[in-house]
């Protein structure tokens, strides 16, 4: 046995009684930062004003309110009879350095689902393998690609498959677009190439150009959300002129520590969404606001009476603004919640769809040996590879 | 190539357990004769599926309450999403009744069983045709604990009518067989006897 139990006795006690002393600390920031939220929005004016302008001029993740009530609860909006809700969603198979073969491997699945029609929805899995040099490399550094390039590029065929069945589809009938993931591509922010990320960045830009001239809806669909946006504005709001510094703007404030936004939306009702806030990201901001597609969210209850469950929703500023496509953003994920508790039913197939499981990435090992066999190459894991395939399994060889 | 139906997860040399994953219409037949390549495929088990497990799916949980709700009509696409798209997981048994070497089809048991993960196929008619041609393998069924050994021969043997030349003839002298087999239990053989009755 590799953990010896009794030598983390104590830690596990100590472990349970600072979980209880941290609830009591977070249901007491938790109530301050509703009464917060509920004092700005008496008069959100000028803290609007306020959070749009540190939004331009420091590198802050707040909210910005908009015309709606921030406080508001925002009805469940009539869904047409006919509609089209349709996902994307991928998973990839980073490379191996100690594989048989140096590639890597996106696939993206997706669903048209058509309410209004009793036929069964259109599902569709794209795999696509990458082994070139151009493919592997960076073309400054002649690195490996890193596993953030690698989830850039998979959100941008999600996005792409998303622009190429909606073209498709919007002519029938009213069509919502779902992704599992924020709308927001953080890549520009944090990846070290630059060119790469002014590419891909640009390429996720040009698909939601897609989706807009398309007429359908597009909506980015957070589960169990951790942002802290809205908390970040909660902060702002008790800071002075002279306390606006990065410094300050940075964190929620000890105040509201560990305080997410969603836990301000257990008053909504099943079907009711929040207010729109702007996502006040550099990002939005600098790369996404130029060309429209400046991203909103509010959050939205697809539970039951029983059980909420509350969702983060992002939309682009097309759909923010037209109150009919919001309507039909609302009413559709609602809808397509009813059928798999809480969470839109296309997402979770799309998913399940995009998903490589463990046999299906042996059959495909499979297949590499074989071709490389074929092709005379030879074809064999690193040593260290053996020996955790070879101890890995937790499988007695022997009894 | 004729694409396999699932992968041995578990097996012993009297039977072995394969999972799947397909579209409803898809799901593997009770009775339906299956090879699995054994001894560093130099040879095959030939077996019979005998059990068909519709896994546990956390997936449909809650869609059990929700088709409650919901009007049928609305609730339709999404039970044809599950019926005829969704990939079902299913854990099938197969008993062993024989395994092909060089030599041919052989009726007893094989030297080894399937290894883990070993791909599993149907047989192909003719290797149906030729398996049946001796009915030998009808004593290893008989004999199985825990299997429902009556259905297993009478559905297989129906199966494997279909396949052969003149389906009277082979039932006819499937029943002989089994007459020969089962002389100590008449009432069994009766009941065999009228449900493989040509």
């Amino acid at each position: 046995m590799a953990l010896d139990i009794s030598k983390v006795t104590r830690a596990v006690n100590a472990l349970g009684e600072s979980a209880a002393t941290y609830a009591k600390e977070l249901n007491d920031r938790l109530a301050l930062a509703r009464a917060t939220f509920n004092a700005i929005a008496a008069d959100p004016a000028e803290l609007t004003r306020i959070a749009d302008e540190v939004s331009r001029k420091f590198r802050w993740a707040g909210a910005i309110p908009t015309r709606e009530t921030i406080n508001g609860a925002f009805p469940l909006p009539q869904r047409p009879a006919r509609f089209n809700v349709i996902a994307a969603d991928g998973s990839q198979i980073y490379p191996d350095r100690h594989g048989i073969a140096l590639y890597y491997l996106i696939n993206v699945g997706s669903i048209v689902f058509r309410h209004g029609l009793s036929d069964a929805p259109s599902t569709a899995s794209l795999p696509e393998v990458f082994f070139e040099d151009e493919d592997l490399y960076y073309e400054e550094e002649n690195s490996l690609i890193t596993t953030e390039m690698i989830n850039a590029n998979r959100d941008v065929r999600e996005l792409g498959e998303l622009a190429r069945l909606t073209k498709i589809e919007a002519a029938s009938a009213p069509t919502t677009a779902l992704l599992d993931n924020s709308l927001l591509l953080y890549i520009s922010l944090r990846e070290q190439n630059p060119k790469f990320s002014r590419e891909v960045i640009e390429k996720y830009l040009a698909h939601l150009d897609v989706l807009r001239s398309s007429g359908a809806v597009v909506a980015g669909v957070v589960d169990r959300p951790r942002s802290a946006n809205l908390i970040r504005l909660l902060n702002l709001s008790t800071l002075g002129p002279d306390e606006i510094t990065q410094e300050n703007l940075h964190g929620v404030g000890k105040q509201f520590k560990h305080v997410t936004d969603s836990t301000l939306f257990h008053v909504l009702k099943p079907g009711e969404r929040s207010a729109l806030f702007v996502l006040a990201s550099p990002a939005n901001i600098e790369k996404y606001e130029p060309r429209g597609h400046k991203t909103y969210f509010f959050f939205l209850n697809t539970g039951r009476p029983s059980k909420n469950a509350i969702l983060r929703i992002e939309v682009p500023e097309w759909v923010a603004t037209d109150s009919e496509k919001l309507n039909l953003v609302h009413a559709a994920i609602v809808e397509q919640c009813k059928a798999s508790g809480g969470f839109p039913y296309v997402l979770m197939r799309a998913h399940e769809l995009a998903v490589v499981t463990a046999p299906e990435r042996r059959a495909f090992d499979e297949m590499v040996t074989g071709s490389l066999i074929r092709n005379r190459v030879p074809a064999s894991l690193s040593q260290k590879q053996q020996g955790k395939a070879w101890t890995g399994s937790g499988r007695r060889r022997y009894r | 190539m004729i694409k396999h139906i699932g992968r041995s997860q578990r097996s012993s040399t009297t039977g072995f357990v394969f999972g799947c994953s397909v579209p409803e219409p898809e799901v593997p037949l009770f009775g339906s004769f299956v090879k699995a390549p054994i001894q560093k495929q130099q040879a095959e088990a030939i077996g019979l599926i005998y059990n068909i497990v519709v896994e546990d799916d956390q997936f449909v949980r809650p869609m059990i309450s929700a088709g409650d709700q919901m009007p049928d009509d609305e609730f339709e696409a999404y039970l044809q999403d599950q019926r005829q798209n969704r990939n079902v997981p299913i854990e099938v048994s197969v008993l062993t009744v024989g395994y092909r070497n060089g030599a041919g089809f052989i009726h007893s048991l094989p030297p080894q069983p399937p290894m883990l993960l070993d791909k599993i196929h149907y047989c192909a008619e003719d290797e149906i045709r030729s398996f049946t041609e001796r009915f030998d393998y009808l004593g290893l069924i008989l004999e199985a604990p825990d299997v429902p050994a009556d259905e297993l021969i009478a559905v297989s043997l129906l199966k494997a009518a279909e396949v052969q030349p003149n389906r009277t003839r082979f039932l006819q002298t499937a029943g002989r067989e089994l007459a020969k087999m089962m002389t100590r239990d008449l009432a069994r053989l009766e009941k065999l006897l009228r449900r493989i009755k040509p």
